[in-house]
């Protein structure tokens, strides 16, 4: 053992860089806990959460009813129905089921979508108490889920 | 008898000197009481100091900053079923906690908090205090056997090697500190209160006299200490990766919050031994650099100005809260402990009151700085192997301490000579 190594030992350099680190960590600055209902965390850009049905700048809805989310799904969890509209001969959109009870976030229907109508978003707030309201229709993968006030 | 009450006021020594009886009761309640709050607070500081230093924010839930914490824990825990294990030994049982939480409030008999106050003061205090304190490792080990359990039984084991052979090395570094107080008058004494008084008549607190020497034997017994108490790190009779809960496995309800009373209890007795021993008790700091009437006076406002700060955090942080509905019984709680404090730190400022009042700031203030060195240990040390726990024990703080003594012998010797040679 060299002199250096002795004086380190004896006059407990190590301990006390130990404390030094734990006391320094001490400042409010350090803390990395989030008060989560009151203190919202920052989500990440590529985050794939809830399913939405997105809107053009005049509130008309993007989607075709093409169907090409329908056929990528690997669990085949999207139903579309579409009627022909006589005037324009478009396919018009009627209904939209997306069941989340059986999706697992993987975002093909988002990557297959050819007028970028499907989105997951950054809401993760998903959890239900009961398997009812998974199903999401067409209204809900408009407006997505209502956020929870937490007052208390 | 009302004569005998007000007489006392007069007296200049301890209630227990005077042979007062009624204001013995009273400072017995006192003591008691004040030491109960401090393990309550003690519940909540530890946490949130623990809590801060592992970057996590602590209780937050249960009152302003979860003040209130403490109150619900021990709630739960006076609500909680009673468990006694089948077959154990009902008696001894029963009479663990008992055993432990005694001890550990008998020695506060003669922790002086400032020249009068302290319950008594004994021609034999510190030594008291060690034996009555080292008394608590009986009631471990008979809550270790009376388990009828086997992690319960290695736990109490593993403790009574342990606070024996820590007592070796307290021992050691008390009777160098005891030394000490001889160097004035060439009598020694082992009175709490006369060692503080030698350590004003020295003009020196016992760490610093001899330089280096009252240092090492501090940092001899501060070691001792941690291990004597059976906390991080050397926490190993109740080390909960290895012995679920060391004795206290079987114990639930208010027994087991006996057992944690007494454990945080005996950490400030053995810290006020320390503090009365090496940190001057109830003296206030820097007595030689910053003398003189107007620095006395200086150093009696700051236990007033200090409960005055504390208020004023209080209000700060009330302040600050986020203005909820449900956020107002805390913020109105806030309020108002801080409006107690601000009270508090006023009275404290009257002239009177603030030179009694200051002994015990001091004294507690020292003793408050030693229960947070307990929790900052806790966070960063990592426990001890048993090997290596007796090996520091043995090889490494008995021949220091053993040195310490003898060191401090030739030093006083040596002075004693030259005394006798200049007179």
């Amino acid at each position: 053992m060299s002199l250096g190594q002795m004086l380190r030992t004896l006059l407990l350099v190590d301990l006390f860089k130990g404390l030094w680190v734990t006391f320094r960590h001490q400042h409010p600055k350090d803390l990395v806990t989030e008060q989560y209902p009151q203190e919202r965390p920052e989500i990440a850009e590529r985050f794939r959460g809830q399913p939405r049905l997105l809107k053009d700048a005049n509130g008309k809805l993007l989607c075709t009813a093409c169907g090409a989310c329908a056929l990528a799904c690997p669990e085949k969890l999207i139903k579309i129905g579409s009627i022909r509209d006589p005037e324009t001969k478009k396919k018009v959109l009627t209904e939209f089921d997306f069941d989340l009870s059986r999706c697992m976030f993987c975002g093909l229907c988002e990557e297959s979508c050819p007028s970028d109508s499907i989105a997951l978003s950054k809401d993760f707030e998903l959890a239900l108490y009961k398997r009812e309201g998974m199903k999401l229709d067409r209204k809900a993968l408009e407006d997505g889920v209502p956020r929870k006030v937490y007052d208390r | 008898m009302i004569q005998n009450f007000l007489a006392y006021l007069h007296s200049n020594v301890t209630p227990g000197e005077a042979g007062n009886l009624i204001w013995v009761t009273i400072y017995v309640l006192a003591v008691f009481g004040g030491v109960s709050f401090g393990v309550i607070f003690m519940n909540w500081f530890e946490r949130k100091v623990m809590a801060h230093m592992q970057v996590r924010l602590g209780p937050m839930r249960v009152g302003p900053l979860g003040m209130l914490q403490p109150v619900a824990d021990a709630l739960k825990l006076i609500i909680k079923e009673d468990l006694m294990p089948d077959g154990a030994d009902r008696i001894v049982f029963w009479f663990a906690p008992v055993c432990v939480v005694m001890t550990a409030f008998c020695s506060f008999i003669v922790v002086p908090f400032g020249r009068t106050h302290a319950i008594t003061d004994m021609n034999i205090g510190v030594l008291f205090m060690l034996g009555v304190s080292s008394l608590g490792v009986l009631g471990v080990i008979m809550a270790g056997w009376a388990s009828n359990s086997h992690y319960p039984l290695l736990g109490s084991l593993r403790s009574g090697a342990q606070m024996v052979s820590y007592e070796v090395a307290m021992g050691m570094a008390v009777v160098s500190a005891v030394m000490m107080t001889s160097m004035g008058n060439g009598v020694g004494t082992l009175s709490m209160i006369k060692i503080v008084e030698a350590q004003r008549d020295q003009h020196v607190w016992y760490a610093f006299s001899f330089f280096p020497v009252g240092l090492v034997a501090l940092t001899v017994f501060s070691f001792a200490m941690v291990a004597e108490t059976n906390r991080a790190p050397f926490d190993l009779p109740e080390a909960e990766s290895e012995l679920v809960a060391g004795f206290m496995t079987e114990y639930s309800g208010f027994r087991w919050s006996l057992f944690f009373l007494a454990e945080y209890t005996s950490m400030m007795a053995v810290s006020s031994i320390a503090t009365t021993l090496w940190l001057g008790g109830w003296l206030r700091p820097f007595p030689n650099l910053l003398n003189g009437a107007r620095w006395d006076t200086a150093f009696s406002l700051v236990p007033a100005l200090t409960f005055l700060l504390m208020a004023a955090l209080c209000f700060n942080s009330a302040i600050r809260m986020p203005r909820l509905q449900s956020m107002r019984p805390n913020m109105i709680g806030l309020t108002a402990f801080g409006s107690i404090l601000a009270l508090v730190g006023i009275i404290a400022l009257l002239p009177g009151i603030r030179n009694t009042v200051q002994d015990i700031f001091w004294f507690v203030s020292k003793v408050a700085g030693f229960m947070y060195m307990y929790v900052w240990y806790r966070t960063t040390f990592p426990r001890y192997r048993f090997d290596q726990l007796m090996k520091v024990g043995w090889k490494v703080l008995l021949p220091v301490s053993i040195g310490v003594v003898i060191v401090t012998a030739l030093i006083g010797v040596r002075h004693e000579l030259l005394a006798l040679v200049w007179r």
